[in-house]
């Protein structure tokens, strides 16, 4: 009987397997909020990319601007739709044949002229492709899950005004209502310097736990179970000198937020009963 | 230091989210079915009641990172009589716009409580509105972010259904962190965005010299928790927890969503063969 029972679970499970191996029956697909509450997920175009897309139901259709449509090598049909050779969403999502419509959205400009987004965002994935999928909005995970339906969505009208069926009304509808203030915005992400220590948060401060062999922090001469006092930035740089005491573990993480590779840090740390004072320069790494 | 600190608070949002053991196991809240209709321009109507009043026909929204309501239903609703202080700053340029709370916002047998929004007539959604009137009824705004953050929401357009299912989730202030943004986007005045991993990894990456997806990976440090998952020099990182590492920053950018002590999954291409390897971060720097 035990025996049967094992047979029985064991072919379950490969039945399992086997059924989830291909076509996977849901996605997993990584996602951030932007700093404007937007959802972006990313998507390479045409093999090109990736690039920054908003999931917007608001939204009849993908919408990208034509600047990108020349980059990725999309042709227009004449009427403002194009259709993509491979549109894969980061996550394992291939979409066959998704069309696009072709056109620049002064919202997107708004908020990429701005930064406000905190990235720059390329275009926005509306109703034809987000409704081939049952998708799952949950901002306490740090996925999406997208579900395959056998669904063909019908083609959107535009609700006849203007030029182009007034599609171009139906664009996202609702996005910051920017304007051009000047500002130069910065897209560019660096990585924060490395000091290859492991920490430990106690009651009464922050600990080093341990030290990476050969990374900064090592180099250093920091030592596991020293305790951090107070980190001085902007040695001999561009920046204004700051001495940061460090009390709990945010205070570390605010004095190091900004650090970048090659930043020379002076870092205060109490050695059994002796303190001691140690430069760092910190490394490239994670 | 505006960035660091919308970092770490979105660091604290993900520890609080992260389920707490000493805590009474709460029960499981019940997902709740809600149908929409689907409007000829793709959008999804939901009918609305706003403190009691209504209902009103508002459109569901995933790109919009506010409630919005246009003047009528403002009046309607009474949600005048309660604006917020030095609400509409920027804003006033657009004209009539308020800021206010609406104590209760009712979809299908879903309550939700003290919710921001605009009162604001918006001319997309006028537009919408006299196209579809005749079938459809008066379209008077836009339910967007603050609203469906609050739950796990998920959209079924085969079935014209949201399933909601309330979380712990608390959405920021949308517009009261949108002044700060403006403030610090022109204090940061175009400086690159320094972005660090949320835990110790212990490896470093360069850019690869072609344009195939991928970065290379520079040094691991021994002992560390990267090295401990079998993870080499010159191995060519492909993906982190499911995210795209094709750059440097990219790598960096994926790094920065693990919490330490999460295990999560690093493809690598080595010898022409993609392996996964199973890294867990550790609480460091």
């Amino acid at each position: 009987m035990t025996r049967w029972l094992i047979a029985l679970t064991a072919a379950v499970c490969t039945t399992g397997l086997l059924a989830a191996a291909d076509p996977p029956e849901s996605y997993e697909i990584p996602y951030r909020l932007t700093d404007t509450k937007h959802v972006l997920v990313r998507a390479k175009l045409n093999g090109k990319g990736p690039y920054n897309f908003i999931l917007d139901t608001g939204a009849p259709a993908v919408f990208i601007p034509k600047k990108l449509a020349k980059e990725v090598g999309v042709k227009l049909d004449g009427k403002g739709w194009s259709t993509f050779d491979r549109f894969e969403v980061e996550g394992g999502v291939a979409v066959d044949g998704a069309r696009t419509r072709v056109e620049d959205l002064f919202q997107l400009e708004g908020m990429n002229g701005l930064g406000l987004a905190g990235a720059e965002l390329h275009g926005v994935i509306g109703y034809n492709v987000l409704a081939k999928y049952r998708i799952t909005y949950d901002f306490t995970a740090d996925k999406l899950t997208w579900v395959p339906l056998d669904f063909d969505p019908p083609d959107p009208k535009g609700i006849g005004r203007g030029g182009q069926g007034g599609l171009e009304v139906l664009g996202p509808i609702m996005k910051v209502l920017g304007g051009l203030m000047g500002i130069n915005p910065n897209f560019e992400v660096r990585g924060r310097g490395f000091l290859g220590a492991e920490t430990e948060d106690r009651k009464d401060g922050v600990y080093v736990k341990s030290v990476l062999a050969d990374g900064p922090a090592a180099k250093a001469g920091i030592k596991a179970g020293d305790k951090f006092l107070a980190i001085r930035l902007g040695i001999g740089g561009m920046q204004k000198a700051r001495r940061i005491d460090i009390d709990t573990p945010r205070d570390l993480a605010r004095a190091l937020a900004e650090a970048k590779s090659g930043d020379e840090l002076r870092i205060e740390v109490r050695r059994g009963e002796v303190i001691e004072t140690t430069a760092v320069t910190l490394g490239g790494g994670l | 230091m505006r960035t660091a600190t919308t970092f770490f608070a979105a660091i604290a949002l993900f520890a609080a989210a992260a389920p707490c053991p000493a805590q009474a196991p709460k029960a499981d809240p019940k997902p709740v079915v809600v149908p929409f209709k689907l409007l000829p321009s793709r959008h999804m109507l939901l009918d609305v009641t706003l403190n009691g009043k209504g209902p009103y026909k508002l459109i569901f929204d995933t790109g919009a990172p506010l409630n919005l309501v246009n003047s009528r239903v403002g009046k309607d609703a009474g949600l005048l009589k309660k604006k917020k202080a030095g609400g509409g700053f920027g804003f006033g340029l657009f004209g009539g716009v308020s800021q206010v709370e609406v104590d209760k916002l009712q979809v299908g047998d879903v309550t939700a409580v003290d919710l921001p929004a605009v009162v604001m007539d918006h001319p997309t959604v006028n537009a919408i509105s006299s196209a579809f009137e005749d079938e459809f009824g008066k379209i008077e705004g836009i339910v967007g972010f603050p609203f469906f953050a609050r739950y796990a929401t998920t959209v079924d357009y085969q079935k014209q259904e949201l399933v909601l299912k309330p979380t712990d989730y608390k959405p920021a202030d949308y517009l009261g962190d949108l002044m700060t943004r403006l403030m610090s986007a022109s204090e940061k005045g175009g400086k690159p965005r320094v972005v660090g991993a949320a835990g110790l990894w212990g490896f470093s990456v360069q850019p690869a010299d072609d344009k195939e997806p991928g970065v290379l990976v520079k040094e691991v440090f021994q002992d560390g928790p990267a090295a401990a998952a079998g993870l080499k020099p010159g191995d060519r990182m492909l993906t982190l927890d499911g995210r795209w590492t094709d750059s440097v920053g990219d790598a960096y950018m994926a790094a920065s969503l693990v919490r330490p002590g999460r295990t999560v999954a690093v493809v690598v291409k080595r010898d022409g063969k993609d392996i996964t390897l199973k890294v867990t971060p550790t609480k460091g720097y």
